[in-house]
């Protein structure tokens, strides 16, 4: 699977996951998260796990379960971590523990690394084995996807009384890293090039899925693929196609699948559809699970793309559609300003208003459109593929079980 | 000559990668931007200044400092001194520090302080973990080195030209240090030195050293005088 790879990463990266593979073959390693379907780290686990397999390491992803209450308190911790306010009780917490601790029970939490993912299954850390290593040194790693830049503190304090139970705790971005007492690697997420999501696809392909969704292909597209969460302002790409189409005659997509830990989702969508008020040039489509294909289409089609978050954790549909060749517009939050280098590689915009404007630039000279698109998949090729994601991973495993130097030569 | 390049020890291309390890020390203001350049690890000073080319990107400025002094506190006069410090003149990181804080605290002392960094346009300090490892790749000859240099990852170039001149000082880098003792090529090797790492990008560097070595294996493959 790996070899799959080769003339599409880094020949660097390549080279390095392979070392990295004999050091660790026949190791185990864990990845437990909340979630199988939706969002951007269920996504990233379904293609890590087989190339990390592929790699010779015993690579396993577990989910934890848990009801609606359950992930109603996730969803209001995920929300006052992102900055939004949310008051957690004590009972709140009692049950967040309780509900790991029935999930601790029944999974096997035996492995030689242990990558957590996320708040929800946090509290997993209390149920380490302490024992199953011969070397007694299983690092156990704390992977947190998202904006904590600005967090609600209380929320952000409780928290940490488990996060600094784990070896390290890892972050998408610099600023989201906090103070803690324990080491903190920043690690930014990938895409995968050879995914459903991301292939080549052909021109049937393509005009396949716009005859599925009835769009017609006689006008330039913007386009915004994200959950409907207030966070990824949909209600604001709206504004900013209504300034658009002032100007320039053209349709915009807002195209989203739903998450199982996402209980608001219902909420926002309803809002965006009474928003868009039936203007027949917007299109809102609400794909089902593992609408990947689709959703690659959407964006070959496109002529602009925008991710215009106000808070985001990294914001892959940025990296998705640069690697299509797509200009992209992107809200200056979160991991976007990683991805778009501002004038070079695509525009940061804070308002619907610079949306607007830096889509009637892009619509008005196809050239820059073209220039964009062309650097921004080199920028992506070098920095945000799976391949490096994989090996940053494994590189921080390594330093961990080697004292962490600050250079090893293999 | 011939019997030098006949035996000459190949060339190992190396790369490196960086992963980055966060320190948790953010700076708003100038004058906290300069009490952590005082203290933070000098593995945090290393990386700001030293590992600025590994990043890739094409910015006006050489160092992640004068970056954000020059964008994020909009100070230009201060940026262009910063950016103008050369990390691989000093002969250990502690001078460097100083000559970063010499700037700033001339600064401090000449004009008003700037303004504070606007929320999360903060300084972050980061210091990294670097793997070293064999790019699988050898040259015997310059031949063999032209078609290398062409393909082998940018982290390679940015191993063997900018990180080399930390771990062999006196502005010398991996390539032209070959050049010169091993191949014997010292002419070639000038032309090396003469290239300005602070200009270029990863990929700017590679096309002149793909043009410069270009040129010699094509005036060696020439045959000059009368033929017979």
């Amino acid at each position: 699977m790996i070899a799959k790879y080769a003339g599409i990463a880094p020949k660097g990266d390549l080279i390095l996951l392979q070392k990295l593979g004999e050091i660790f073959r026949d190791k185990s390693f864990l990845h437990i998260n909340s979630t199988r379907a939706g969002g951007g780290v269920a996504e990233i686990l379904q293609r890590m796990i087989p190339i990390l397999r592929d790699l010779g390491i015993d690579a396993r992803w577990e989910t934890i379960e848990g009801d609606e209450r359950f992930f109603d308190i996730t969803k209001k911790i995920h929300n006052a971590i992102q900055g939004n306010f949310e008051v957690i009780t004590e009972e709140m917490w009692q049950y967040h523990y309780e509900v790991n601790k029935r999930n601790a029970k029944k999974l096997n939490l035996e492995a030689d690394a242990v990558l957590i993912h996320d708040p929800q299954p946090a509290p997993l850390i209390e149920f380490k084995i302490q024992d199953y290593s011969e070397s007694g040194n299983v690092p156990w790693l704390w992977r947190c996807h998202i904006d904590v830049s600005n967090p609600v503190q209380e929320v952000c304090d409780y928290l940490r009384r488990y996060c600094e139970k784990y070896d390290a705790a890892i972050f998408s971005v610099s600023k989201f890293a906090r103070a803690m007492s324990i080491d903190e690697f920043i690690i930014p997420p990938s895409i995968d090039p050879l995914s459903e999501k991301n292939r080549e696809l052909t021109e049937d392909e393509i005009r396949e899925t716009l005859e599925k969704y009835k769009i017609p292909a006689d006008r330039p597209i913007m386009l915004q693929v994200s959950r409907f969460d207030r966070f990824k302002d949909p209600i604001g790409v709206i504004k900013a196609y209504r300034i658009v189409k002032r100007y320039n005659d053209c349709i915009l997509i807002l195209a989203g699948s739903p998450a199982s830990d996402d209980p608001e989702g219902e909420i926002v969508l309803n809002e965006v559809r009474d928003y868009a008020s039936n203007d027949p040039d917007i299109h809102i489509l609400l794909l089902p699970t593992f609408s990947d294909k689709d959703i690659n289409a959407l964006q070959r089609s496109a002529t602009v793309v925008l991710q215009k978050s106000l808070k985001e954790g990294f914001g892959l549909t940025v990296s998705e559609a640069m690697w299509k060749g797509k200009p992209v517009i992107g809200g200056a939050t979160g991991g976007i300003p990683l991805q778009i280098v501002h004038g070079f590689t695509g525009f940061l915009v804070h308002t619907s208003e610079g949306a607007a404007f830096r889509v009637r630039q892009f619509l008005n000279n196809p050239e820059m459109v073209k220039k964009m698109g062309e650097r921004g998949k080199e920028y992506i090729r070098n920095n945000f593929l799976i391949t490096r994601q994989v090996r940053d991973y494994l590189s921080v495993w390594y330093a961990i079980k080697n004292n962490e130097k600050s250079v090893f030569e293999l | 000559m011939n019997d030098i390049k006949n035996h000459a020890k190949p060339f190992e291309f190396m790369q490196c990668i960086s992963i980055l390890k966060s320190t948790a020390k953010r700076a708003k203001t100038l004058r906290e931007l300069r009490d952590l350049i005082a203290t933070v690890s000098e593995e945090s000073i290393f990386h700001h200044t030293c590992q600025y080319f590994l990043k890739g990107r094409i910015r006006e400025y050489t160092n992640d400092f004068a970056h954000w002094v020059g964008e994020s506190l909009e100070e230009s006069a201060m940026a262009e001194q910063l950016s103008s410090i050369d990390p691989y003149e000093f002969k250990n990181i502690p001078e460097l520090r100083t000559s970063l804080l010499t700037v700033v605290d001339n600064y401090l002392e000449d004009f008003p302080e700037p303004r504070e960094a606007l929320a999360g346009e903060e300084f972050y300090f980061n210091e990294t973990i670097t793997i070293v490892f064999p790019a699988r790749i050898r040259a015997k000859n310059l031949a063999e080195f032209l078609i290398a240099i062409r393909y082998i990852d940018g982290a390679s170039i940015y191993y063997h030209f900018h990180e080399a001149r930390t771990r062999l000082g006196g502005g010398i880098d991996d390539f032209s240090k070959w050049f010169d003792e091993v191949l014997g090529e010292r002419e070639l090797a000038k032309k090396l030195w003469a290239i300005d790492p602070f200009m270029h990008s990863i990929e700017g560097i590679r096309e002149q050293i793909m043009e410069i070595v270009d040129e010699k294996v094509k005036n060696d493959m020439e045959i000059t005088g009368v033929e017979e």
